[in-house]
């Protein structure tokens, strides 16, 4: 039962952070249907951003996890900057597909940039670590970044649909999703909107990056490439463009993962998640939540 | 708008070539080497050792200390007046290159170093890059002498492979015979399943456990050695009851992730590692509860507090007034590979990788080193002990401390 309890709370664990970064994936996707591969980095920004930001805090006495604030802050500019300097200008010019590759490219551009500041450069950095204790419930260990990282993720995610069903920005992203030059009519400025998408796409990305450190204390510059990666999978499983459903989509995987690991084969946990991604690919198409849309011709 | 678009690109493009680029760097070979004079004449030649390990990436420390330990034993030999071959003394340089932890980096890192005519290198730090090249040594002819890839794999008779550590399959007998003694008789594994170095020691305590009438109660693999989450794992040795967990990984993964993650789901128990171990001290996170880091022990090759040989203390003495800390185990390997060589080359009187080889083949010839006086066994291991290290931290105390528990030997 404790097996059964510790491998639950794991997958939640996991899970919420993989739905943060998701909601990211599949916000982007919602309102201009490009996968930003270059989302994962976002995580990597926000990574070294607190490794910065956590010492210089605490020596002024500020608690440690407010350094999120400022994370928050690099993100959204990086994600802006991307999409302001990559993306519109291939957006104007290009197709689906060169949108695709420029994300790619947008990828390994800033990994990459990263290693040439002489402060991050090629070597992890271990960073300060919040939340390092555990409290014990009946013989089942959870620690304090656990509990903070499901509670946490519950919250922004709630008060992220909130804000897409209710405020008018939210209402315009809506709109923009649906039909770009519809919206426009309305007198939406569709460029305004997708920015501002950027920039909480990746503002969450820096909340997911201050979980994701608070759990596993180490930044690098690839270290958003398989957090990426799930987070996408989790975004399609979910149904890509459907807000709760990347976050079903990222508590399942993390789920699956961990009990993959406990009662199957730790080896082979993550043949689990995409073979549970192609079953239901072939069952729902577009993914568990998704609105499964015919092709406009 | 298109061209901008294209000099962006282009601009992408040769950023992410420089960085790679960066990746390579080649050290100039010192002049003169030192600050005293040669002793004796120096015939001209320079022979340029080549040396290969990750200077960059998550196992950095590694590369680093190798490059300080083998830059060390060069300085001391030129300054002493070199290696003394049957046609004059020669200067000894080293060519370094960094392969990033990664196998496919070290392949071609030793094909530059070939390229550059290259006959006898140093390297590479872990099994799996090592193990990367040994087939090319061994086609090429080019003599390799890896400090501390310890896989059994990487050495055998009649090749080109030589090592100054000691190989997996004796620190796994080492491992169990500890815990043996310690009085444990419920063990658990926590390995990665596809690395030669892990794989390879869960084999050899396994095999130890069995004939020391070990029990081993569980366990449990992961699928990479940059895994980050180990909870699973841990929650079954727990429920288990595994006494004592035997875990080969490298310390990259230790202090950040699984000695933490092994005690926020309650084992308390002993977290037993290998050589990969040591410089887990390096990798713990500041604000981390360290009282975690008690009952963490490794086998080692090589501890200051035992050094009791004269070339152990020369050479911790002047590690510490060349670059004002305490050597590791890295450094001390490094050093002794390359004097390893110098007695080789003196031995036959060449620097060619053949005659070279041919010497350091002899089993009858004796090394002496920072870990003591060792012969090569037939397949070009070192027949040699090892130490017990761990860590150990009171509360009070700003961090957590390093010690030496004992010297092992195999009884």
């Amino acid at each position: 039962m404790i097996t059964f309890i510790q491998f639950l709370i794991t997958g939640l664990r996991l899970g919420s952070v993989y739905a943060l970064i998701a909601l990211g994936y599949t916000m982007v996707y919602g309102i201009i249907k490009l996968i930003n591969f270059a989302h994962g980095d976002f995580i990597m920004v926000g990574g070294y951003s607190l490794f910065f930001t956590i010492p210089i805090m605490m020596n002024v006495g500020i608690p440690g996890w407010l350094a999120v604030v400022p994370a928050i802050v690099v993100c959204a500019c990086v994600g802006m900057l991307v999409e302001l300097l990559a993306y519109r200008p291939v957006r104007k010019t290009g197709n689906n597909l060169t949108c695709l590759i420029t994300a790619i490219a947008m990828s390994f551009v800033l990994e990459n940039l990263a290693q040439a500041i002489p402060a991050i450069g090629p070597d992890p950095k271990v960073p300060y670590t919040l939340f390092a204790k555990t409290i014990s419930v009946g013989g089942v260990a959870i620690s304090h970044a656990t509990i903070i990282t499901v509670a946490v993720s519950a919250v922004i995610m709630a008060a992220l649909y909130f804000f897409t069903q209710k405020s008018r920005i939210g209402c315009a992203m809506r709109c923009v999703s649906e039909d770009k030059e519809a919206a426009t009519l309305m007198g939406i400025n569709v460029n305004h909107t997708i920015i501002v998408t950027f920039g909480i796409g990746a503002g969450l990305a820096a909340v997911a990056a201050l979980m994701y450190i608070a759990q596993y204390p180490k930044v690098f510059t690839t270290m958003g490439a398989t957090l990426g990666i799930y987070a996408f999978v989790a975004a399609v499983l979910g149904g890509i463009g459907s807000l709760p459903g990347a976050v079903l989509g990222g508590l399942l995987i993390g789920i699956v993962q961990s009990g993959a690991n406990t009662y199957i084969s730790s080896s082979m946990s993550d043949t689990f998640v995409y073979l549970i991604l192609i079953i239901v690919l072939m069952i729902r198409p577009a993914g568990i939540l998704g609105k499964n849309v015919g092709e406009k011709v | 708008m298109k061209q901008k678009n294209l000099l962006s690109l282009f601009l992408a493009c040769c950023l992410a070539f420089t960085l790679t680029a960066c990746g390579g760097k080649t050290e100039e070979p010192e002049a003169g080497g030192g600050d005293a004079a040669p002793a004796e004449e120096a015939s001209g030649e320079t022979i340029t050792l080549g040396m290969i390990g990750p200077l960059t990436g998550s196992l950095a420390v590694y590369g680093t200390h190798i490059e300080k330990g083998v830059k060390l034993a060069i300085d001391e030999i030129n300054a002493a007046g070199g290696v003394a071959l049957s046609d004059g003394a020669c200067q000894l340089a080293v060519e370094t290159k960094d392969d990033q932890g990664d196998p496919t980096e070290c392949v071609n890192a030793m094909n530059a170093l070939i390229s550059d005519g290259i006959q006898l290198v140093v390297g590479s730090a872990t099994s799996g890059c090592t193990s990367a090249i040994t087939s090319v040594a061994n086609s090429e002819g080019v003599v390799m002498i890896t400090p501390s890839g310890t896989a059994d794999s990487l050495t055998t008779a009649m090749d080109f492979v030589f090592r100054t550590c000691f190989r997996d399959s004796f620190q796994g007998e080492l491992a169990a015979q500890w815990a043996k003694d310690e009085g444990y008789t419920k063990v658990g594994i926590v390995y990665c399943s596809a690395d030669t170095y892990s794989a390879g020691l869960r084999d050899a305590f396994t095999a130890a456990c069995g004939d020391k009438g070990l029990e081993i109660v569980a366990e449990e693999s992961v699928a990479t050695m940059t895994e980050v989450d180990y909870t699973n794992q841990f929650n079954k040795m727990v429920s288990a009851g595994a006494e004592m967990v035997f875990t080969p990984f490298y310390y990259d993964v230790m202090g950040p992730y699984l000695v933490p993650q092994a005690r926020s789901v309650g084992f308390t128990g002993v977290l037993l590692g290998a050589d990969g171990v040591d410089n887990t001290e390096t990798t713990i996170p500041d604000g981390a509860d360290l009282s975690v880091y008690n009952d963490v022990y490794f086998v080692n090759h090589y501890s200051t507090e035992l050094a009791a040989s004269d070339v152990s203390t020369n050479f911790v003495k002047n590690y510490e007034a060349a670059y004002g800390e305490t050597p590791n185990n890295f450094d001390a390997l490094a050093y002794d590979a390359v004097y390893v060589y110098k007695t080789a080359m003196e031995a036959c009187g060449a620097s060619d990788a053949a005659s070279v080889q041919a010497a350091l083949a002899d089993t009858s010839a004796a090394y002496d080193t920072t870990c003591g006086s060792f012969s090569f066994d037939e397949t070009g291991t070192p027949i040699k002990n090892g130490v017990l290290m761990g860590y150990t931290y009171t509360a009070g105390d700003e961090d957590v401390s390093k010690i030496t528990v004992k010297a092992l030997s195999l009884s």
